[in-house]
């Protein structure tokens, strides 16, 4: 009985240790930097190395859901076919065989592959340079590289100023509201959504508020982390290009920070979804979308539009994303999806096109309306049902605002991909071109027109309704 | 006495305008031999019967950025998928005569209709149709609206339709219109008289 008994115990405590070790144990996960966005995926141990899923890997940049036939998994990107067999380290893209580094295993109905075959994959399915830093599980495809440099100011209030090639968010560790940090001893940027590089190791400074700086990559991220023995704000400005890490003094810490053009860092812990507006200049790469005589296609009109309007957003104090920042191809559903993945509070569609004169402001009409099913899940047609009646409101402001600047508006509801597709207030905007003079859609002057005029009825809806719409 | 260089002069341009003869029928065959092969590429539909109906059409008018009810005398079948296939061909005959309202591709054509249940239709359209479209929301949606309103008009018991593209799905017609979508005719409808 007592042997029983201490059986029991022991039982007891063994799947309590089972339970904490497996709680406590780390995720690991892979973050994929492309062009249009960042996205990470879990890195799961199996047969003692470590494996990704294939549809987590591939499918955001636009591979097609893997089918099945006997062992043979088939899917498709960027128009070659890749092959994977269950049980096989070797898989076939365009026919050519690629050594794995392992074999492709089945989990769930789904097929994973090592970390290894990572680079053979990409390298074979991308149409540019993919880099891969194995041990940080970072892979970057195309040369998209953020970098920065920093400058150490010494005096009574010593700080040390970034400034980074690209505007980046990253995550600090132990912040109050007004983003002063409250940790004494080390202050840690975390960049896991920015392609943040360096060559720098560690930097020292001396021995007051601002000790050192180093950079290191781990887990999908990377971070600079600064030591000192004082407390420091955090504030970031220049459209998010430069950080400024400054001491705090009690003064500093008694008065909130400038609200223009700087903005708070938000915090690691469960921190709110931060509004931001979704611009997408319509088509790219091969899609020239409307043509209009010459060399002027809408493509081109389209993303010139969208820096644009992302000047005026950022300067009335919004967050923005690009769906894209070049010519590049990027399908409507993929448009939807990362719209969706990321909460936008606000997706913008930009075109240009014939007939007419003006600017056309068009809200989503769902043709064929459905019943949302059961739970969380929207069908896709339809995803726009729950957002309609905001996406006529967003639609009536911009509207409201570009009648104020004198412009020739015309308000329609249509039936638009991907607008329909999109679980958030959308709309689309077209500019129409002076049928005598199709070159006035480049003009510089009509472009900030507009833009401001859509700022302007964002801003208003967001004061509106709060901070989400 | 004719001089002789005038005489070689003369020979050189007689001979000229002959080589130049020559060229231009030559070119003339070869573009008609390319025109008569494009419209054979064209899939035709077989000729109908039925009799003489004078229906509406509602056809787009770009310059106006408007859609205008029209009638026209068209032979309609009495089969209900023929009717409404050949109801369709006439909105887009107007479409592809000069000059156009509402200009589309040569080649732009009704290719099937046929109904999946009483009251859904599938409307399958030539690749030219799509292809050539001119690209733009408003365009687009003109053709749409006024291929579907001119149908429920003259067919009745229509509730909704989708189109197809050589007998593919496609997700927009040049890059705005969605086609993935089944149009309720009621919702075309409403959408149609903010152009009417």
């Amino acid at each position: 009985m007592r042997w029983s008994r201490t059986g029991v115990a022991l039982a007891v405590i063994a799947l309590c240790c089972a339970f904490a070790v497996s709680v406590a144990a780390p995720e690991q996960q892979l973050t994929v930097y492309t062009a249009q966005s960042s996205y990470s995926l879990p890195v799961l141990d199996r047969v003692g190395k470590p494996y990704v899923y294939v549809t987590d890997l591939l499918s955001p940049l636009g591979a097609t859901k893997p089918t099945l036939k006997g062992k043979e998994w088939r899917l498709e990107l960027n128009k070659a076919e890749t092959r994977l067999t269950s049980g096989k380290d070797k898989a076939t893209i365009r026919g050519k065989p690629i050594d794995l580094g392992g074999k492709v295993l089945v989990e769930n109905g789904r097929a994973m592959v090592p970390l290894d075959a990572l680079l053979p994959l990409l390298g074979r399915l991308m149409n540019t340079t993919v880099n891969f830093h194995q041990p940080a599980m970072r892979v970057f495809i195309g040369n998209i590289f953020t970098h920065f440099t920093a400058e150490f100011k010494n005096g009574d209030q010593p700080s040390l100023v970034f400034n980074f090639s690209q505007p980046v968010k990253p995550d600090a560790n132990h912040e109050n509201q007004n983003g002063v940090l409250t940790h004494t001893d080390k202050t840690t940027l975390l960049f896991d959504k920015d392609p943040l590089v360096s060559d720098l190791k560690t930097q020292q400074y001396g021995d007051g508020a601002i000790q050192s700086l180093s950079f290191s990559e781990e887990n999908g991220a990377a971070l600079l982390t600064v030591t000192g023995n004082k407390p420091l704000q955090v504030i970031r400005s220049d459209d998010g290009r430069t950080i400024t890490l400054l001491m705090q003094t009690p003064e500093v810490s008694a008065v909130p920070p400038p609200a223009q053009p700087s903005a708070p860092l938000a915090g690691t812990q469960k921190r709110p979804l931060e509004f931001f507006v979704m611009i997408d200049p319509s088509h790219g790469g091969a899609d020239k979308g409307a043509s209009f005589g010459g060399k002027l296609v809408e493509k081109d009109i389209t993303l010139r539009l969208a820096r644009e309007l992302r000047k005026e957003l950022e300067e009335r104090g919004i967050a923005v994303r690009l769906l894209r920042e070049s010519d590049v191809d990027m399908s409507l559903d993929r448009r939807a999806e990362i719209t969706n993945e990321q909460h936008a509070g606000i997706y913008v569609a930009l075109h240009a096109g014939r007939p007419g004169k003006g600017v056309r402001i068009y809200a989503p009409l769902l043709t064929d309306p459905q019943q949302p099913l059961a739970g969380r899940f929207l069908p896709w047609e339809s995803a726009q049902s729950g957002a309609i009646s905001r996406s006529q409101t967003v639609a009536r402001a911009v509207s409201d605002e570009l009648r104020k600047k004198g412009l020739t508006v015309a308000s329609l509801v249509m039936p638009l991909r991907p607008l329909n597709n999109i679980a958030t207030p959308a709309i689309a905007v077209e500019l129409a071109p002076d049928e005598k003079d199709p070159q006035s859609l480049e003009s510089q002057k009509r472009q900030n027109n507009v833009a401001t005029a859509i700022a302007l009825g964002i801003v208003q809806i967001r004061n509106q309704m709060g901070a989400r719409p | 006495m004719i001089p002789r260089h005038f005489q070689i002069t003369v020979a050189l341009v007689l001979l000229a305008i002959l080589v130049s003869g020559v060229i231009i029928i030559h070119l003339t065959h070869k573009e008609e031999a390319l025109t008569l092969q494009a419209a054979e590429a064209v899939p035709v539909a077989p000729i109908v019967g039925g009799r003489q109906e004078h229906i509406q059409l509602l056809l787009a008018y770009d310059e106006d950025q408007a859609l205008r009810w029209r009638s026209a005398d068209v032979f309609l079948p009495s089969d209900r998928n023929l009717r409404a296939r050949e109801t369709l061909r006439s909105v887009l005959a107007q479409y592809l005569q000069m000059p156009s309202p509402h200009p589309l591709a040569k080649g732009a054509d009704i290719k099937d209709v046929y109904f999946i249940n009483d009251d859904t239709m599938i409307v399958d359209t030539t690749a030219p149709f799509a292809d050539g479209h001119p690209s733009g929301i408003l365009l687009e949606e003109l053709t749409l609206a006024s291929l579907i309103e001119t149908l429920t008009a003259n067919v009745p018991g229509i509730a909704k339709v989708k189109f197809l593209v050589d007998g593919k799905e496609r997700e927009t017609l040049a890059g705005h219109a969605d086609l993935m979508s089944f149009y309720q005719t009621a919702v075309v409808h409403e959408l149609a008289k903010e152009f009417e």
